[in-house]
C-alpha cells in the first residue's frame, strides 16, 4: 500500500519523534509513505480572517501537488497540519470565491518541468479532490482492525491512557467531521485497540494553551495542568497526543506545570504513534524515546507492571 | 390552440373590478381595466368599485346579476383562498350557481408584487381575460352531500385527550378515547406540583382520569393503539388494535399478591426510572383504570413452564398468559390528535454528560423527585447515592434555542418549570444553593411573571445570563463551566445534581402513526394546524383535529384551551345535518380510459380505485380533495378536473399570452 504522507515541520524539528515513530510503524503495516515533492508549512493555523487568502494557498498548493503526484489521499498525523489542510480542502469544495481566489496564486507558480527543463503552462485548478486523512483514521478506515490486530507484537495490557483530543482535532465539526466533538471516540477505539485501557476524563477535548505557549507561558502551564490533572484523578498512567504543540505543553513544560502546582505529581506524555509502534514491535531505540522531557522508558518495559508506573 | 371558434360565447358574463382601497387601485389603474374588458367576447358588464367585498359591493353584485340576468361574473379582487365564499354566497343570493364565480387575482399576484403601473394594469387585464375564457367553459356544479356519524376518536390519553373527550362527551356525542399506555393520564399525572399555583398536579388530574373513566358517553380503550383510518370527514373506519394486558381488568381487585411474587424487577417508567416495578404491576396508584397489567417484555416467560407464579396466586383467575392481540373496527366522524411530546434525549447532549451521570437529570425527573408519590416520597435526594443535594444547577434551554447543534425553537414552558423547580427545591432545602442558566425568562402568561420574580426575590434562587458549555464530574461534585454574560465573565459552579431543562420534542412512539394516517406535520414533527392564526386547532385534512403538545410545546393552561377548542369544532362538525363536499373533483371519463391504474398511485386521499371488470377506473368523489395530481398524469385525458379541464386551461394560458 502506497499513500501520500504530509509530515509538516514540526515534525522534522520539534516532534521527530511523531515522525520517527510514525515511520517505523507505517513500515510493519506495508504502508508505503510518500512525501509530497516540495512540501511546504501548512500555516500551521487557518486563518481567522475572511480575507486573507495568502495563508490558504500554502496548503492549497501541497494538496494539488498530491494530486498531480496522482494521490487521492494524504495522511497527517500532527493535528495542527490536519486541521489546516482539512479546512482549506473544505473552503476549495465549498465557497466558489475562496476557490477562484486561492487558485489565482496556484496558477502563478513556476513549475519548470524536470526533464525539458522548460516551464509548464498547463494549469489545472485544485478543487479539493484530495481527501486528507488522520493516521487515527487511515488506521482504522483503510488498514483496518484485523489487520493490525494480526500485526501486534507487543499489545500494552492494563496500561491506562488517557486520550487527548486537543482542540484541532474535533472542530470544527462541520469542516472536519473526524468524530463528534462532544463526545468522540475514535481514539479511544485506537488505544483498546493497543491492548491499551483508554482513560475517560472531562478534559479530553480542552485546550492545553496552545500558542498562549509563547506569549503567556504560564496561562498555557495552567491550562495542560488542568487536562494533565484530570487525567491523572481519573487513574491515567500516560496520557497520549498527536499534536507536537500539545506536546511541547504538556511535556516540555512539565517541570514548569510541577513547579507552579505543587499537587501535580507529573504524567508521561506519549505520541500516539509511539504507542502503535511499540505495540507493532519497533525497537525502542526507534521511538524517539530521548526526546521525552518527562521520562516515559519504564512504560515500554517488555515485562511491565502497571504498578511500578509512577 | 388551432381550434377555430365555432360560435359566440353564450355566457352572459359580468365583470367586477375591485379597488381594495389603494392596494390594487394603487398600482393597476382598475377603471382602464374595467373599461377594457367591455369589448371582450363573452362579457356582457363590467363595472370598478372600491370594496367589493363590503356590505354595498356585495349587494351591488347581487343586483346587476339579477338586473343584467347574467350567467356567470368575474372579480377581478384579491386571492380567492380569503373571499371566493364571500362571493360565491352572494352570488347563490342572487340566484346564480356559486361555481359560476371567478376570482381574478389582481392583488397578492398583481399589484402587490409590482411598481410599474402600466405593466401592471396590462397584467390585470391579462389575468381577467383569461379568467373570462374559462368562465366560459364552467359548468354550474352542486355541493356533494354526506352523511356523519357523530361519534368521535380522541388519540392519546394524557391531558389534552382527557379534556377533549369530556368536553365532546357533554355536547352529548359519543367518543372513543385510545391510549397505548396502561393508564390514562399522560406526562401531567407525572408532575408534582404546577406554576404559578403549585396546586398538585396529581389531585387536579385524578378527577379528570376518574370523569374520563365514569363517563356514560366515553369508551375508554387503554392498552390500545390505532392502526389505520380509512374513509373521509364524517365518515371514518378506525381499526384499533387491543394489546394484551394478560390481565382482566374486570376481574382483577388489586390484590396485589401477583407483584408480590414476581421475579422479575425492572425500571419504572413512571418514575422515569428512578425506581423499580416488577413485570406485572400497577403503573401508579391512581391509574384509571384500576388493574394490574402483565409487561410481557420483562416476563420470565408468559407460561406456567418458566415462571408461573403470578397466575398460581391470583384468586379471581384474572391472568391468562394466552391473551392475543385482537382488532376492532369502529366508525367515528371526527378525530382529535392528541398524542404528546417526549422529551429531548439526553444522548444528545454530549457537552453535558450524553447520559454519562447519575445526577444529571431531565425536568421531568426532578418532578419525580418531588413529587410525593415519586421514588424518594418527595424529599429531594440525587439518583447516583440518595444524597440530598445542597447545591442544584438549572440549565435552562438544554437543546431549545440552538440553531446550530440542537433544536431552534423555544420549547416555551422551561422556564416557568424552572423557576418552580428552583423555588420547590429552596422550599425543601433552605440552605441549599439553586443557581439557574437562562438565555431570558420568559413569563408571558398569567400571573408568570409574579411567579418568577417570587423565585428570584423571596426564595433566593441566583439567576445567571448565560449558557451552560460543559458539564463534568470532578470527585462526588459536577462541575458546570457556564458564561455569565451580563458581566462577561467565564463561571464555574460546583453542583450535587444538575437539571436540564430539556427540550420538548414529537412524540417518539407515534410518528408511524401519523404518516399512516397521513398527518400533515412541521419540520420538527409537530402536527400542523389549518392555518397558525385562524385555523389553530384544525389540521389541513378535514376531520382532523390537534390538541395538546402533539401540536407543539405548551403548558397545561394552554393545552386544555387547545383540547375544548377541538372539541368544540368536533361538535360544530357533528351539529350539521349533512356534511358539504367540494364538488371541485375529477371524474373520469369511461370511453377514454386506458385502465392503466398510474392516477392511482398518484392519488393521496385513496380516492380512486380500478374496477377491474370494466378496466376504467372509479371515483369516490366524497375522497376526492380536487388536488388535481391524477388530472396532470393521466396520460388518456380521461381524468378531468370539474371546472378546471384541459380545454379549460389551454383557452386561459392562450389568452393570457395573446395580451
Amino acid at each position: 500500500m502506497k499513500v501520500h504522507y504530509y509530515p509538516g515541520c514540526t515534525l522534522k524539528e520539534k516532534a521527530v519523534a511523531l515522525d520517527l515513530s510514525t515511520r517505523e510503524a507505517m513500515k510493519l503495516l506495508d504502508v508505503e509513505l510518500i512525501e509530497p515533492e516540495g512540501w511546504t508549512c501548512c500555516g500551521a493555523e487557518y486563518p481567522l480572517t475572511e480575507e486573507k487568502i495568502m495563508g490558504l494557498a500554502a496548503p492549497a498548493r501541497v494538496l494539488r501537488q498530491v494530486r498531480e503526484e496522482g494521490g487521492d489521499v494524504v495522511i497527517t498525523t500532527c493535528s495542527f497540519c490536519y486541521a489546516v489542510l482539512k479546512r482549506v480542502n473544505y473552503a476549495l469544495q465549498t465557497d466558489a470565491l475562496k476557490h477562484k481566489r486561492i487558485n489565482a496564486y496556484l496558477k502563478d507558480d513556476i513549475k519548470i518541468d524536470p526533464l525539458t527543463k522548460e516551464r509548464t503552462t498547463n494549469f489545472e485548478a485544485y478543487n479539493g479532490e484530495v481527501k486528507v486523512v488522520h493516521l487515527l483514521e487511515y488506521l482504522r478506515d483503510r488498514v483496518g482492525p484485523g489487520k493490525i490486530a494480526s500485526r501486534l507484537k507487543r499489545p500494552l495490557r492494563g496500561l491506562k491512557v488517557a486520550p487527548y483530543y486537543g482542540c484541532r482535532l474535533l472542530r470544527p465539526q462541520k469542516e472536519l467531521a473526524l468524530d463528534e466533538p462532544d463526545n468522540p471516540h475514535i481514539f479511544e477505539e485506537f488505544l483498546k485497540a493497543m491492548g491499551c485501557e483508554a482513560v475517560d476524563y472531562p478534559f479530553k477535548q480542552e485546550c492545553c494553551g496552545s500558542y498562549l505557549s509563547v506569549s503567556l507561558p504560564e496561562a498555557a502551564a495552567e491550562a495542560s495542568y488542568r487536562v494533565l490533572r484530570a487525567a491523572r484523578m481519573n487513574g491515567a498512567q500516560a496520557i497520549a497526543v498527536s499534536c507536537p504543540l500539545c506536546f511541547y505543553n504538556m511535556d516540555k513544560r512539565q517541570a514548569k506545570i510541577r513547579e507552579m502546582f505543587l499537587d501535580f505529581p507529573g504524567l508521561p506524555v506519549l505520541f500516539f504513534t509511539q504507542i502503535l509502534a511499540w505495540a507493532l514491535g519497533v525497537d525502542k531505540g526507534a521511538l524517539g524515546l530521548d526526546d521525552h522531557a518527562v521520562p516515559v522508558d519504564k512504560l515500554f518495559e517488555d515485562k511491565r507492571n502497571a504498578e511500578v508506573i509512577l | 390552440m388551432t381550434k377555430a371558434k365555432t360560435k359566440p360565447p353564450d355566457k352572459r358574463i359580468g365583470l367586477f373590478v375591485c379597488h381594495c382601497g389603494i392596494n390594487i387601485a394603487g398600482v393597476v389603474d382598475v377603471e382602464r381595466v374595467a373599461e377594457a374588458m367591455k369589448a371582450y367576447p363573452g362579457v356582457s358588464f363590467s363595472t370598478n368599485y372600491v370594496y367589493m367585498c363590503s356590505d354595498p359591493g356585495q349587494q351591488m353584485i347581487i343586483d346587476t346579476i339579477k338586473e343584467k340576468k347574467l350567467d356567470s361574473i368575474i372579480i377581478a379582487a384579491c386571492s380567492p383562498t380569503l373571499h371566493e365564499k364571500t362571493f360565491q354566497e352572494a352570488a347563490r343570493l342572487a340566484g346564480l350557481n356559486p361555481y359560476q364565480i371567478e376570482i381574478a387575482n389582481i392583488r397578492e399576484q398583481d399589484s402587490w408584487v409590482h411598481v410599474d403601473k402600466e405593466k401592471a394594469t396590462r397584467k390585470a387585464i391579462r389575468i381577467v381575460k383569461g379568467h373570462v375564457e374559462k368562465a366560459l367553459k364552467n359548468e354550474s356544479l352542486e355541493p356533494i352531500k354526506v352523511d356523519v356519524t357523530r361519534r368521535a376518536l380522541v388519540i392519546g390519553g394524557g391531558i389534552s385527550g382527557i379534556q377533549a373527550a369530556l368536553d365532546i362527551a357533554e355536547h352529548g356525542y359519543e367518543v372513543l378515547l385510545v391510549e397505548k399506555g396502561p393508564s390514562i393520564g399522560g406526562k401531567m399525572i407525572q408532575l408534582s406540583e404546577t406554576f404559578p399555583t403549585l396546586d398538585c398536579s396529581q389531585c387536579i388530574m385524578t378527577p379528570k382520569m376518574v370523569e374520563a373513566s365514569r363517563h356514560k358517553q366515553i369508551k375508554l380503550l387503554t392498552f390500545h393503539e390505532v392502526e389505520s383510518v380509512s374513509g373521509f370527514v364524517g365518515n371514518f373506519k378506525v381499526r384499533i388494535k387491543r394489546k394484551p394486558r394478560y390481565v382482566d381488568e374486570t376481574l382483577c381487585n388489586l390484590c396485589g399478591e401477583c407483584e408480590k411474587v414476581c421475579p422479575q424487577v425492572v425500571p419504572d417508567e413512571f418514575n422515569m426510572g428512578l425506581s423499580f416495578r416488577k413485570a406485572i404491576y400497577m403503573p401508579f396508584p391512581q391509574a384509571v383504570p384500576g388493574t394490574y397489567t402483565l409487561d410481557a417484555a420483562n416476563c420470565l416467560g408468559l407460561s406456567p413452564v418458566r415462571c408461573g407464579k403470578c397466575k398460581d396466586v391470583c384468586e379471581k383467575k384474572a391472568i391468562d398468559y394466552d391473551t392475543k392481540d385482537t382488532f376492532i373496527e369502529e366508525s367515528v366522524g371526527a378525530i382529535v390528535i392528541a398524542t404528546g411530546y417526549d422529551l429531548y434525549t439526553m444522548q444528545a447532549l454530549g457537552e453535558y454528560g450524553g447520559e454519562k451521570y447519575e445526577d444529571v437529570i431531565n425536568g421531568l425527573e426532578f418532578e419525580r423527585i418531588l413529587s410525593a408519590s415519586g421514588p424518594s416520597g418527595g424529599v429531594i435526594r440525587r439518583p447516583s447515592d440518595g444524597r440530598i443535594p445542597k447545591s442544584i444547577v438549572f440549565v435552562q434551554c438544554s437543546g431549545s434555542r440552538d440553531t446550530e447543534k440542537h433544536l431552534p425553537y423555544c420549547s416555551k414552558i422551561c422556564c416557568m418549570y424552572t423557576a418552580k423547580h428552583a423555588m420547590l427545591y429552596k422550599h425543601r432545602v433552605p440552605d441549599g444553593q439553586a443557581t439557574v442558566f437562562y438565555i431570558d425568562v420568559r413569563s408571558g402568561g398569567k400571573s408568570f411573571d409574579e411567579f418568577y420574580q417570587r423565585t428570584v426575590e423571596e426564595d433566593k434562587v441566583l439567576y445567571i445570563r448565560g449558557k451552560v458549555s460543559k458539564i463534568f464530574k470532578e470527585g462526588d461534585k459536577l462541575i458546570v463551566w457556564g458564561a455569565d454574560t451580563l458581566t462577561g465573565k467565564k463561571v464555574e459552579v460546583e453542583a450535587d445534581m444538575v437539571v436540564l431543562a430539556m427540550a420538548m420534542v414529537k412524540a417518539d412512539g407515534v410518528q408511524d402513526l401519523l404518516r399512516r394516517l397521513k398527518i400533515a406535520t412541521d419540520i420538527h414533527g409537530f402536527l400542523a394546524e389549518a392555518h397558525p392564526k385562524l385555523r389553530p386547532v384544525e389540521s389541513l385534512n378535514a376531520g382532523f383535529f390537534l390538541a395538546g403538545c402533539a401540536h407543539g410545546p405548551k403548558d397545561i393552561p394552554e393545552t386544555v384551551s387547545q383540547a375544548s377548542a377541538a372539541a368544540a369544532k368536533v361538535g360544530d362538525l357533528f351539529s350539521q345535518s349533512e356534511l358539504i363536499h367540494e364538488p371541485i373533483t375529477v371524474p373520469v371519463d369511461d370511453e377514454k380510459c386506458s385502465g392503466c391504474g398510474i392516477c392511482l398511485s398518484m392519488c393521496p386521499y385513496g380516492a380512486r380505485s380500478l374496477d377491474l371488470e370494466r378496466r376504467v377506473v372509479t371515483v369516490n368523489e366524497v375522497l376526492c380533495e380536487g388536488c388535481g395530481a391524477c388530472a396532470a398524469a393521466c396520460p388518456c385525458g380521461a381524468a378531468q378536473q370539474r371546472n378546471q379541464t384541459d380545454e379549460q386551461i389551454f383557452a386561459m394560458v392562450s389568452a393570457m399570452l395573446k395580451g
